[in-house]
């Protein structure tokens, strides 16, 4: 999959979720300008399913940090923060919605492009490590399995845990598959594969 | 009813300015009234800046009116001389702060209730920003001296619905409750919490950082007794400049009214600007904002000057009660001047002490930073 640049932003959808007329319309101009289209959405109703969102801008001061609405903005596409309260408890409520990034008000054309490319880059990022961490926890949670192959393997050969171990690495590596796979293997077979042809 | 109020006071130190022999120059006002309608506070500024030419502007109640105005004076280089307490976390170079810096009124009165009266407190407020700030800083303190928030309940702008909390309130006898309600919400509620505790036979202190006088009229003479009010100014203030101003109200505006926090603030801003512009020998707004700094002006507060770090005043904290005839009884006050600390950067939270001890004698009490006048 390729993944689409941070910096190419033509076609991608924002949801404009902003009170001031005035505001709404330096936004919406902005992104016009870049090729992005724009939806709106009132910020005293709750908020929209978002797979048809590439990116949300929210004016943070718009939306009761005490309300319905509030709490119902737990959304996965990025959110750009517009501030204009910099009190502890608005950035609170704010960092909890995890900004992909934010501008300060009173808005001008500047910084807009800046922020979206922020946004979409960290939202990539945050893709990207979400799937290693989804990785990591497999690997946590097979070495389970990989110490109950290493005792099988050391009871069926008569070996210490370290040449029991290396024989399963290498045998991994010779079978082109992973450490875990092929304790799972060893486990489900009751014993060391007997494959000699490699599994390309 | 603030904005009249501030409007009153505004008008009433123009026309001592331009009465007095001390002024070589005269202030012509330029009046608008946004409504308290957000958006018109933009529309409202930008028309005096552009058709009028105005350099300086008295005003904003809220902070949302306030930051529609902020961009504007930025951008044009005009100077917004702003009355009202809010929540900090601001600092624009062209804004002068007048009313109180968190660090001047909610501070103490939270300091107060733990010393003195509860370390638990039912906080309720209005659903805004100043509440949630406020509550905020509350939370912060009373934590961290081993208390706890009982509650925090909230009310929109303008709901007088309020017999479900202060049915909670009877039922759960919080030892303090803290009222962050503006408005219509604040009057009713204080109006029903009083009944309320009195047919229960029950006494919760209330502790609020924004009643003022004409407000404790619109509760009514015996609902409003018994709160404790922390303000800079209460028409109470003994000593000379304060007893001059409030007779000088009351010759203007009928024995029957008095000045509130508010107005007086407005009044001050003023008086610091007709001030600054006598120091500057010009209206132009660096000029103006280089003498108001550390420019000190004996007010009917006692002594205001503005801090240049953040453009927020010095001013005296107090802390007072509610009594009968819809007045307060100031029983502490600081001993100078506090310097403003917009973004609570200076709060020193180990210092504000463990949790009080449960008993009733006063002298186990801690109180190494209050001091009690009278």
């Amino acid at each position: 999959m390729t993944r689409p640049s941070p910096f190419s932003v033509r076609g991608r959808r924002a949801l404009v979720v902003m009170r001031e007329e005035r505001e709404i319309s330096i936004v919406r101009r902005q992104l016009n300008r870049l090729g992005m289209t724009v939806a709106e959405h009132d910020p005293a109703e709750v908020p929209p399913p978002d797979e048809n969102v590439d990116v949300i801008v929210m004016d943070a001061d718009s939306i009761p940090i005490k309300s319905d609405p509030a709490r119902a903005w737990k959304v996965h596409a990025p959110i750009i923060a517009l501030i204009g309260t910099e009190t502890p408890s608005r950035l609170k409520w704010l960092l909890d919605l995890q900004p992909a990034s934010f501008l300060i008000k009173p808005l001008r054309s500047a910084g807009l492009y800046t922020a979206l490319v922020v946004a979409f880059d960290s939202a990539q990022r945050r893709i990207d490590e979400a799937a290693h961490l989804e990785r990591l926890e497999d690997r946590i949670r097979s070495r389970r399995m990989v110490l109950a192959a290493v005792l099988q393997t050391m009871r069926a050969h008569d070996l210490s845990e370290p040449d029991a171990f290396r024989l399963i690495r290498q045998t991994a590596m010779r079978h082109r598959t992973t450490v875990e796979q092929l304790s799972a293997e060893i486990i489900t077979t009751g014993g060391m594969p007997n494959r000699t042809t490699r599994t390309a | 009813m603030m904005a009249g109020e501030m409007r009153k006071s505004a008008l009433m130190a123009i026309d001592e300015i331009n009465g007095s022999d001390e002024f070589d120059f005269t202030f012509a006002a330029h009046l608008r009234d946004p409504g308290g309608v957000v958006a018109a506070y933009h529309t409202a500024c930008d028309d005096l800046i552009r058709e009028e030419q105005v350099d300086h502007i008295v005003g904003c109640y809220t902070s949302a009116s306030r930051k529609q105005v902020i961009p504007i004076v930025e951008r044009t280089e005009r100077l917004l001389w702003h009355p009202a307490r809010y929540e900090g976390f601001e600092s624009s170079d062209n804004v002068i702060y007048v009313g109180a810096a968190p660090n001047h009124n909610v501070v103490p009165l939270v300091r107060h209730m733990l010393d003195q009266i509860a370390s638990d407190v039912f906080c309720i407020g209005s659903n805004y920003v100043w509440t949630w700030e406020t509550n905020r800083v509350v939370r912060e303190i009373v934590t961290s001296a081993g208390g706890r928030i009982l509650a925090e309940r909230l009310l929109e702008l303008g709901e007088t619905a309020v017999d479900h909390i202060v049915s909670e309130i009877i039922e759960r006898k919080p030892p303090a409750v803290f009222n962050t309600l503006v408005g219509e919400s604040s009057y009713s509620f204080i109006r029903a919490l009083h009944e309320a505790t009195m047919r229960a036979g029950l006494a919760i202190p209330m502790l609020s950082c924004s009643l003022c006088e004409p407000e404790l009229e619109l509760i009514g003479s015996v609902a409003s007794v018994g709160c404790v009010a922390s303000s800079a100014y209460f028409e109470s203030i003994e000593g000379p400049a304060n007893r001059a101003f409030v007779a000088r109200w009351k010759a203007r505006h009928g024995a029957d009214s008095n000045p509130c926090v508010d107005g007086l603030s407005t009044y001050v801003c003023v008086m610091l600007l007709a001030r600054a512009i006598r120091r500057a020998g010009s209206a132009e707004v660096g000029a103006v904002r280089r003498a108001a700094a550390n420019h000190r002006y004996d007010s009917p507060q006692g002594p205001v000057w503005v801090d240049p770090d953040n453009n927020h005043c010095f001013l005296t904290p107090r802390l007072a009660r509610s009594v009968p005839g819809c007045q307060f009884k100031i029983f502490w006050e600081a001993d100078a001047p506090e310097r403003p600390d917009p973004y609570l950067s200076n709060l020193d939270l180990t210092a504000v002490g463990t949790r009080l001890e449960r008993s009733n004698d006063a002298m186990t009490k801690r109180s190494n930073h209050l001091r009690i006048v009278k």
